[in-house]
């Protein structure tokens, strides 16, 4: 045995587990971070390797191209789902206390690469956080780190990927805290926040301390903060529009009958063709974010809406279709796109007003649709602030976030990384009535001091049992073939009880309730509940092949479940 | 103090198998050494303390449970001691003179104890039938007392002792217990000896001590 492998021994360590924690989070954190600048600078190569073929008519199949190898590459080589990788992590959190493949910390970063580089319109932010959850949680596994441990580093591979790739280490503890993890304890903020640190280190260290977007000064009015509420109906719409698009995208491809790089390529020839008309609409788009932020973005208005919904149209196909890569980058470039949609329009109906400059509207258009794509208003918030430095927008940034987040909750009641979770029932947050079902499992629930009886046995000498037991059920068995035919509860036998006549005439088998509810030890203990809620029942026999095992009931249950809350909840 | 999964288990009431999760979740403090968890008592209480939950050691539930079984009708009877031929015409005289002959209490004592048998066979009479009565204090005896103890007292002439089938008292069981549980639970036990109807045609024969705990014990052993 290799001591080194087995930190939680080492005399620092035994002294507080929250010291370990924070010295690994620091590695993760920097090991995250080193993968997203590796994802970052070779989408710039091959962005900058593809430039010079952009400008032919046939550059539509780049990103054809682009998305179908990069389906081929998920689908047959590591043999894992399209997608973004979000819902992954989050589910894995939830469900197998943050265990995630080590496959998972390479291949989201290829194939998004393949996808994003080859022009297909789409963000490199999630898989750089799948690949940093993986990267956290196989350290874990590394270093033999229990679940909850392991938790608190996938979300530090997380906040280290995020820190990183966006040179903002509040962004990454935020986004960590209120969508990947779901829970603000102060065992996982301290942790996190290292590694968010390390992260932003690493990041600076190697390609220096550069704000993603350069810092401009806004003089903003109270009529801008006015215009911000109006901002966040439209950013709230867009968000909407995204959202519908990409499930809608999904659906149409789930119907075409080809393979799975097929389809991605079909969706990825389509945002070539639109990116040969509009070419705001490929990749991930950071350039021109970066001009409407300085003002420098010249099309008028009606461009403007085009290119807005073109990019919805593009993210779409692209993602719906099978190709690979985030929802962030996007969100940023129709933000920013939706602000700057608004603020033409303002211009245009009074002309008169003296509005704050318009790339003050593309920030906060950025902030209105992150926050309502992930319905996290601080992510949004703070993510904003810090890739454009600049704190003088917090005040409509705050209303735009706010605004746009609870609208979209209210047409979506779970965000896009959410909903699928939630409609299938995996979203297990920590805390909550789900999780404590999901953690306690039906042996730890199972009560074996039943008494069996056979179906033929006489009352008489079901009397005698019933003086030495303790349970008021019983299950009844087949005497030949040890079968489980049916319960007896203790009322069955009261009409009997005192008349000793029929102590020998009346059989266990007569009186049993033969058509009971049973259930199998591998159910889950939601659809349990709901069968005893369903029904009245107190207690529900487990069987097995026609052997009964045990019972389950609510008595028991709500023991445990307390026990389980109590120790859940308090830290 | 080191304990194993099974012992904490028992401690905290739930099944070793949700301890096991708790260790892989995190949620319990545990040390490992060669392959083998165990927890630390101290550290497992104030952890147990800080989340609310019951935390008690098996040794002082195994204590507590032993308190009920302990001791068998025939030894508690061979405490007490058989006696015959005890004089008296009614109720009254016959348990004053039975009192006389419980050696462990002084004389106040045993008028004491006769005051509350009396009290008690006014409430309802002892008598359970077929001859036989259980005289016993309303109350469990008070604490000086450790161990139950059962006189058996057969009489020299039947008396009536307004028992529930009427029949003529000839044999008393004077019952004396520490708790109202053991009380309970030698209760059921004569009870259960009295519903045998041999056992009663023995006891008319008026038998000595020795025929009598070993019919007892036999008795017993078929419970």
């Amino acid at each position: 045995m290799k001591p080194w492998r087995y930190p939680a021994r080492w005399a620092l360590f035994k002294m507080d587990d929250r010291l370990l924690l924070m010295f690994i989070g620091a590695i993760v954190g920097t090991c995250s971070g080193i993968a997203a600048l590796a994802l970052n600078h070779s989408l710039h190569f091959l962005l900058e390797a593809l430039s010079h073929w952009r400008q032919h008519w046939w550059a539509f199949v780049l990103p054809a191209a682009g998305a179908a190898l990069s389906s081929l590459f998920l689908e047959k080589i590591v043999k894992e789902g399209a997608g973004h990788g979000v819902p992954e992590v989050i589910y894995s959190v939830s469900r197998y206390g943050g265990l995630i493949r080590l496959r998972s910390a390479f291949s989201r970063l290829i194939s998004s690469c393949l996808t994003i580089g080859s022009g297909g319109s789409a963000g490199p932010e999630a898989p750089v956080v799948m690949s940093g959850s993986a990267i956290g949680s196989n350290i874990a596994r590394f270093f033999s780190l229990n679940d909850r441990q392991r938790v608190t580093l996938v979300g530090c591979g997380a906040a280290g990927a995020i820190s990183s790739i966006f040179n903002a280490p509040i962004s990454g503890i935020v986004f960590t805290i209120e969508v990947i993890l779901g829970e603000w304890t102060a065992l996982n903020i301290i942790p996190i926040a290292i590694a968010a640190v390390a992260g932003t280190e690493i990041s600076r260290a190697l390609q220096g301390d550069q704000i993603v977007f350069s810092p401009q000064v806004f003089d903003i009015g109270m009529g801008d903060i006015f215009a911000s509420i109006g901002l966040a109906v439209f950013t709230a719409i867009a968000s909407i529009a995204l959202t519908h698009g990409l499930r809608s995208m999904h659906q149409i491809s789930g119907k075409v009958k080809a393979p799975l790089w097929i389809r991605a390529g079909i969706g990825g020839s389509c945002v070539g063709i639109i990116g040969l008309f509009l070419p705001v609409v490929l990749g991930e788009g950071y350039h021109f974010v970066h001009t409407m932020i300085e003002g420098n973005f010249t099309p008028g208005l009606a461009f403007v809406a085009v290119a807005c919904m073109a990019k919805i149209l593009a993210t779409s196909l692209t993602l719906g279709w099978g190709g690979s890569g985030g929802i962030f980058a996007p969100c940023l470039v129709i933000g920013s796109l939706t602000g700057l949609t608004y603020h033409r329009m303002l211009s245009a109906i009074w002309p008169s007003v003296n509005w704050v400059n318009e790339g003050c509207y593309a920030l906060l258009g950025m902030a209105g649709l992150i926050s309502g794509m992930l319905q996290a208003p601080l992510t949004g918030i703070f993510l904003i602030v810090e890739i454009t430095g600049g704190y003088a927008v917090i005040l409509p940034l705050i209303i735009v976030s706010a605004i746009s987040a609870t609208l979209c909750h209210y047409i979506e009641p779970s965000s896009f990384y959410l909903k699928e979770l939630v409609d299938r029932g995996h979203l297990l947050r920590p805390g909550t009535d789900a999780r404590v079902l999901s953690d306690l499992s039906i042996k730890e629930l199972l009560e074996t001091d039943c008494v069996c009886v056979n179906q033929n046995m006489p009352i008489r000498e079901f009397i005698k049992i019933v003086e030495n037991s303790r349970r008021n059920y019983f299950p009844v068995e087949d005497d030949a073939t040890g079968e489980f035919v049916g319960m007896l509860h203790l009322d069955d036998i009261r009409p009997y009880l005192f008349n000793r006549m029929l102590y020998d005439a009346v059989l266990v088998g007569q009186i049993m309730n033969p058509n009971v509810e049973t259930v199998l030890p591998d159910d889950d203990l939601t659809e349990i509940l709901h069968k005893m809620d369903s029904q009245r029942l107190f207690s529900i026999p487990v069987v097995v092949n026609n052997r009964f095992v045990g019972m389950i009931s609510k008595a028991t249950l709500l023991d445990k479940y307390r026990k389980e809350l109590m120790v859940q909840t308090t830290s | 103090m080191k304990l194993t999964i099974d012992e904490v288990a028992e401690c905290l009431d739930v099944p070793s198998s949700t301890v096991e999760r708790w260790i892989r979740q995190g949620r319990i403090p545990v040390s490992k050494s060669s392959g083998a968890c165990f927890f630390q008592k101290s550290i497992l209480y104030v952890w147990a303390k800080k989340h609310n939950l019951p935390f008690t050691l098996p040794e002082e539930k195994i204590t507590q449970i032993d308190e009920k079984k302990s001791d068998s009708l025939c030894n508690v009877m061979s405490f007490g001691g058989v006696y015959h031929n005890i004089r008296g015409n009614n109720v009254d005289e016959v348990l004053a003179s039975s009192v006389k002959n419980i050696a462990f209490l002084d004389e106040d004592g045993q008028q004491m104890l006769l005051t509350k048998l009396l009290e008690r066979e006014e409430m309802a009479s002892t008598g359970i039938g077929k001859g036989i009565a259980i005289p016993h204090p309303r109350m469990p005896m008070d604490e000086t007392m450790e161990e139950p103890v059962i006189t058996t007292c057969f009489l020299e002439h039947p008396v009536d002792f307004n028992a529930v089938d009427g029949l003529a008292v000839f044999v008393l069981f004077i019952l004396l217990s520490p708790s109202v549980k053991i009380h309970l639970y030698l209760l059921s036990k004569l009870a259960f000896c009295a519903r045998d109807a041999s056992f009663v045609e023995f006891l008319k024969q008026g038998p000595d001590e020795k025929a009598l705990l070993e019919r007892v014990e036999r008795l017993e052993k078929s419970l």
